[in-house]
């Protein structure tokens, strides 16, 4: 029979407060910032920051969004750890370009350089 | 992926992390007529907490003000806001996520940046500036996480030319 739900217990744990400077990749420097402090599981708490561009995914479109000065409106989204057992980020959430434009979906890795910082709070998940 | 030259030095390391400890979480609730950000920090600064993680989980708003980015055009920074976007309420916030810390002349700052809709449905968002989000009578509801040992204070960033929010160990 096939489970129609999964479930992992645990409880959440220390909090990592970050900065990520300009130029960083979003997902890329979550996971790198990650991997470099042993966090393998996290789930993120509070993000405020801007892009200097922004490449979102949702479903099979990808929505590119020309800045600077991209504003992270809100970010949502947890880090696991991948086959390899290194660190891996799915994020997503809504931005605001200069035109006051909303967008929304997947931020994709290596296309969300940070224009000029990133404040994140990440907690980490803590599997029993 | 298009990188732009930060008017200062790249500065080390790129990523910059703390551990603070987990405390208990706090939900807030703020009664309507009064500003959204400076409500919140009052609020918070009456329980001892200047140090916090900050989700709003729902607002209704009379009127509001909210800023986007724009290339600077003096050129002493690579990007900064344009000018404020007023909307006329009702206004539903949609999600918002904050930082509060000590700001760069000391008093206490929310960093918060929001999503919300319109009385015609139309979705807006951006950096909201405090004093410029006064709450309808529906008031808001914030999920906080308050911060201990480490958090984010705000000090002169160089290579960006603005007082940033930067990781920082707290004293015990």
């Amino acid at each position: 029979m096939s489970e129609a739900a999964t479930f992992e217990e645990g409880k959440l744990g220390r909090i990592a407060v970050v900065r990520l400077r300009p130029n960083e990749d979003l997902v890329g420097a979550v996971e790198a910032a990650c991997g470099e402090h042993g966090l393998s599981h996290a789930v993120v708490r509070s993000a405020v920051g801007s892009l200097v561009d922004a490449v979102l995914e949702a479903g099979d479109r990808v929505i590119q969004v020309p800045g600077p000065g991209i504003e992270i409106l809100t970010l949502a989204g947890e880090v696991r750890p991948d086959a390899g057992g290194r660190p891996r980020a799915e994020l997503r959430g809504t931005i605001a370009d200069g035109k006051a434009q909303v967008y929304g979906g997947r931020f994709r890795r290596g296309a969300n350089p940070i224009c000029i910082t990133l404040e994140l709070v990440l907690q980490e998940w803590l599997p029993a | 992926m298009r990188r732009l030259v930060q008017p200062g030095a790249a500065l080390q390391p790129r990523r910059l992390l703390e551990w603070a400890a987990p405390v208990s979480d706090l939900r807030v609730t703020l009664t309507g007529g009064q500003d959204l950000l400076r409500g919140l920090v009052a609020a918070l600064a009456g329980k001892g907490v200047a140090h916090a993680a900050v989700q709003i989980v729902a607002a209704e708003i009379e009127r509001m003000a909210y800023l986007t980015g724009a290339e600077d055009p003096s050129g002493e920074r690579v990007a900064t806001y344009g000018a404020p976007t007023w909307l006329e309420g009702p206004v539903t916030l949609l999600g918002a996520n904050g930082i509060l810390g000590p700001g760069p002349d000391g008093d206490t700052l929310l960093h918060c940046h929001a999503v919300v809709v319109d009385a015609e449905g139309r979705l807006h968002g951006g950096h909201l500036p405090p004093g410029d989000v006064l709450l309808g009578s529906g008031g808001a509801v914030a999920l906080v996480t308050p911060l201990r040992e480490a958090a984010f204070a705000a000090s002169y960033d160089s290579e960006t030319n603005y007082p940033l929010f930067q990781p920082t160990k707290l004293p015990a």
